[in-house]
């Protein structure tokens, strides 16, 4: 931080030697300023400490034993095999297979419907504030009251959609028993994820179109830019960091979907549509596995990590980009 | 003067009082009851507005504060509140969460911290009574009692022409299929697990187990298991049971779909004529046994414990409520409100609150219960997602059934 501000001009590659610049001369000053700089780094790391990190340690910790829940009683010590339980159980596999299936279904259509509806709203129309606001409350809504409400539009008789598709437009032969099977219950649950999701990537793409410099738009409308080259030679560069930043925090959401298929399907029929957190849930809290529920969790934890290290390292500007 | 005299009273007496009304607050002990008792008919009011007011009236000193919790959930709010040392007084269990409470050594035994436990477990049904005991103590005592019966729409079995309910496995069959003919599902029953399942099961001559509860293998899968699971499977197949049966959550639910007249049956408890008096007066529902098989008409004991929990700081107060919940005018209220009681002397009174349970006295008296172990909710999962395969097609019930058997065997070891 502090080496780019004293040069402001460098590049990433000039980093370290600035750095070793600057720490081979330390003054009484700056060692005052790292102090009161940890000072007023402390709370806040404390409560990460208290909130997170003593979580995911005493979790970790709970997942190498066979955990007895009643306070003060004694766990029996396994080690790794809680871990080897789930890489041989195939519910778990299917699992990740429907939580992957999820975030992959999820992800593009929140970037894209949430891209498209932002640079809609971003543009002059009558009654902007009403669309921005009906976009966006679905954000708002509670998750069990929709997970509900999408229960009964794909209920096999009488849900709406079957309704639709069928009694109306006749475009099925018969009723589909939506939640009755694994992919239509994993792409219902999908929709509602998207429905649910897109108004949120639609505000934050919203106030990073709005920080784009008219000046540039203008500039290469004279150059004769037409609408579609704007976007993409001027709006899409200028927001590739947000871009970057929702996508991250897409993905990680949508690994931790848990709500809607717990109240829409539950992970069944047959543990067709268990995902990662139902499963993680029913071995915790139905069946006191506390040691194999934390065990799912933390494998968990630990694909969600890889992958939003691997998104960081992708999106990451190369070197000398501006 | 006078008036500076008489202030000086009065504030005197004002701060008197206060105190005494202090230490009158302070003398008073509240105990904390969770319970499922059902909001959608008219239990948790009975609780609330007549039970413990009368409690309370009787015992100045103490104060019950009652937390209903829908039913789905209080398994996992117990679980949670174990893990958490924050379990209240007293709980209102379900029959199958004692052994399982109990073997994590969270309950009381009341046998050894009631001095008035004989009086108490004589007058109340043995077989209610035996859900409580867990390694030679009883941990809890009976509070209601239930069982699954058949009740059905009798306006939509006019409708279908049909005189009466099924009275065994062949009329069911033939009355499914004249019932699917004229668009109706005769008998909608939602999920494979053991609640669902066991009734056809046991009526059908099949068991779950042996007699000491340690293998499921030659039991669940044996032949007489197997042929009432596929009476069922022919059923489902032939498109005359609704999709619920596989997938609860994907289709009409069956209190939905018996009100709309698309269903004409299930099997349920009494509190289903409860909620359906209150929340749908106009259809009025009528109860018979459930359909017998070569094993006869057996049903599933269903029902709730009263327990008392270790961490209790007020027992002796919880368990002046516990009795109270035992006592004849409790236990009348709620019988009320569609909870079956637990009392012996409740035989002769019970058919003139609600005629209805003139049935459930007749199928409890051949009902059997669930396999008492801490292990019930990973065998009825067990139960929910094999037979599932066998419904959906993915295995014959015999393949389904016999591997739910090793799985369970495993469990019971």
């Amino acid at each position: 931080m502090l080496p780019t501000r004293s040069t402001p001009s460098s590049s990433n590659a000039k980093l370290p030697e600035a750095r070793s610049a600057s720490l081979g001369k330390p003054s009484a000053r700056r060692r005052r300023d790292v102090l009161y700089a940890y000072l007023f780094l402390a709370p806040g790391f404390a409560l990460f400490a208290l909130t997170i990190l003593y979580p995911i340690v005493r979790a970790f910790q709970i997942s190498l034993f066979h955990w007895a829940i009643v306070p003060g009683a004694a766990s029996a010590f396994v080690g790794l095999k809680n871990y080897a339980h789930a890489l041989h159980d195939p519910v778990f596999w299917r699992a990740v297979a429907n939580t992957a299936f999820y975030m992959l279904i999820t992800v593009p259509s929140q970037i894209v419907l949430g891209l498209l509806a932002a640079v809609l709203l971003d543009a002059r129309m009558p009654a902007r504030a009403l669309f921005r606001t009906l976009y966006y409350l679905p954000v708002v809504t509670s998750w069990v009251v929709v997970a509900l409400v999408f229960r009964y539009l794909f209920i096999t008789e009488g849900g709406l959609v079957n309704w639709i598709l069928h009694d109306n437009l006749h475009l099925i032969p018969h009723n589909i028993n939506w939640l009755g099977a694994r992919w239509t219950a994993m792409t219902a649950l999908g929709i509602l994820g998207v429905w649910k999701g897109v108004g949120w990537s639609m505000v934050i793409f919203l106030a990073a179109l709005q920080g784009v410099p008219r000046v540039l738009h203008e500039a290469a409308a004279v150059d004769g830019a037409r609408a579609w080259d704007r976007f993409r030679a001027v709006s899409l560069p200028a927001i590739r960091p947000v871009v970057a930043f929702v996508t991250v925090l897409l993905v990680i959401g949508g690994f931790n979907v848990f709500i809607s298929v717990y109240l829409m399907t539950n992970g069944g029929p047959v543990d067709q549509t268990q995902v990662l957190l139902t499963y993680m849930y029913r071995q915790a809290f139905s069946f006191l596995d506390f040691g194999y529920g934390t065990a799912i969790s933390f494998l968990l934890t630990l694909i969600v990590f890889a992958i939003s290290l691997v998104q960081l390292r992708l999106f990451r500007r190369p070197a000398g980009e501006r | 003067m006078r008036n500076g005299r008489l202030l000086k009273v009065l504030a005197l007496a004002a701060l008197a009082a206060g105190l005494v009304s202090t230490a009158a607050a302070q003398a008073k002990t509240t105990i904390t009851f969770w319970s499922a008792y059902s909001s959608d008919g008219p239990e948790v009011k009975q609780l609330e507005t007549v039970i413990i007011p009368a409690f309370e009236k009787a015992h100045p000193d103490i104060t019950v504060k009652d937390v209903t919790i829908p039913y789905n959930d209080l398994h996992q709010k117990l679980i949670t509140a174990v893990a958490g040392a924050q379990l209240p007084d007293l709980v209102r269990s379900d029959i199958i969460w004692v052994p399982e409470l109990a073997n994590l050594g969270v309950l009381a035994p009341l046998d050894t911290t009631m001095p008035d436990f004989k009086t108490l477990s004589d007058s109340v049904f043995s077989g209610p009574l035996a859900t409580n005991a867990w390694k030679g103590h009883y941990y809890g005592l009976p509070l209601d009692t239930n069982t699954r019966i058949w009740v059905y729409d009798p306006a939509t079995l006019s409708k279908l022409g049909m005189s009466g309910p099924p009275k065994t496995f062949a009329e069911l069959k033939t009355m499914a299929a004249a019932a699917k003919r004229k668009g109706v599902f005769l008998y909608a029953e939602g999920g494979t697990g053991g609640w669902n399942i066991l009734p056809w099961i046991w009526s059908g001559g099949g068991r779950l187990t042996n007699d000491t509860y340690t293998k499921a293998s030659g039991y669940l899968d044996g032949p007489k298991s197997v042929a009432a699971v596929q009476m069922l499977v022919d059923l489902y197949k032939a498109g005359e049971m609704p999709n619920i049966i596989v997938n609860p959550n994907g289709g009409l639910g069956a209190y939905d779909g018996i009100f709309q007249g698309k269903y004409a049956a299930t099997l349920d408890g009494p509190w289903m004529f409860a909620i359906f008096s209150s929340a749908h007066p106009d259809t009025k529902l009528a109860g018979s046994l459930v359909p017998a098989g070569p094993g006869g008409s057996v049903s599933v004991v269903g029902g709730e414990d009263i327990v008392l929990t270790q961490q209790s700081k007020h027992k002796q107060a919880a368990l002046e409520f516990l009795r109270f919940m035992l006592s004849p005018f409790a236990q009348r209220q709620m019988a009320e409100a569609g909870q079956m009681p637990v009392l012996k002397s409740a035989e002769g009174w019970l058919p003139t609150i609600h005629a209805y349970y003139d049935t459930y006295l007749k199928q409890i008296a051949t009902a059997r219960p669930r396999t008492p172990t801490p292990k019930w909710p990973q065998i009825d999962q067990v139960l929910n997602t094999e037979i599932a395969k066998a419904f959906q097609g993915s295995e014959t019930v015999q393949q389904a059934l016999t591997h739910a058997a090793h799985q369970i065997d495993a469990l019971l070891q």
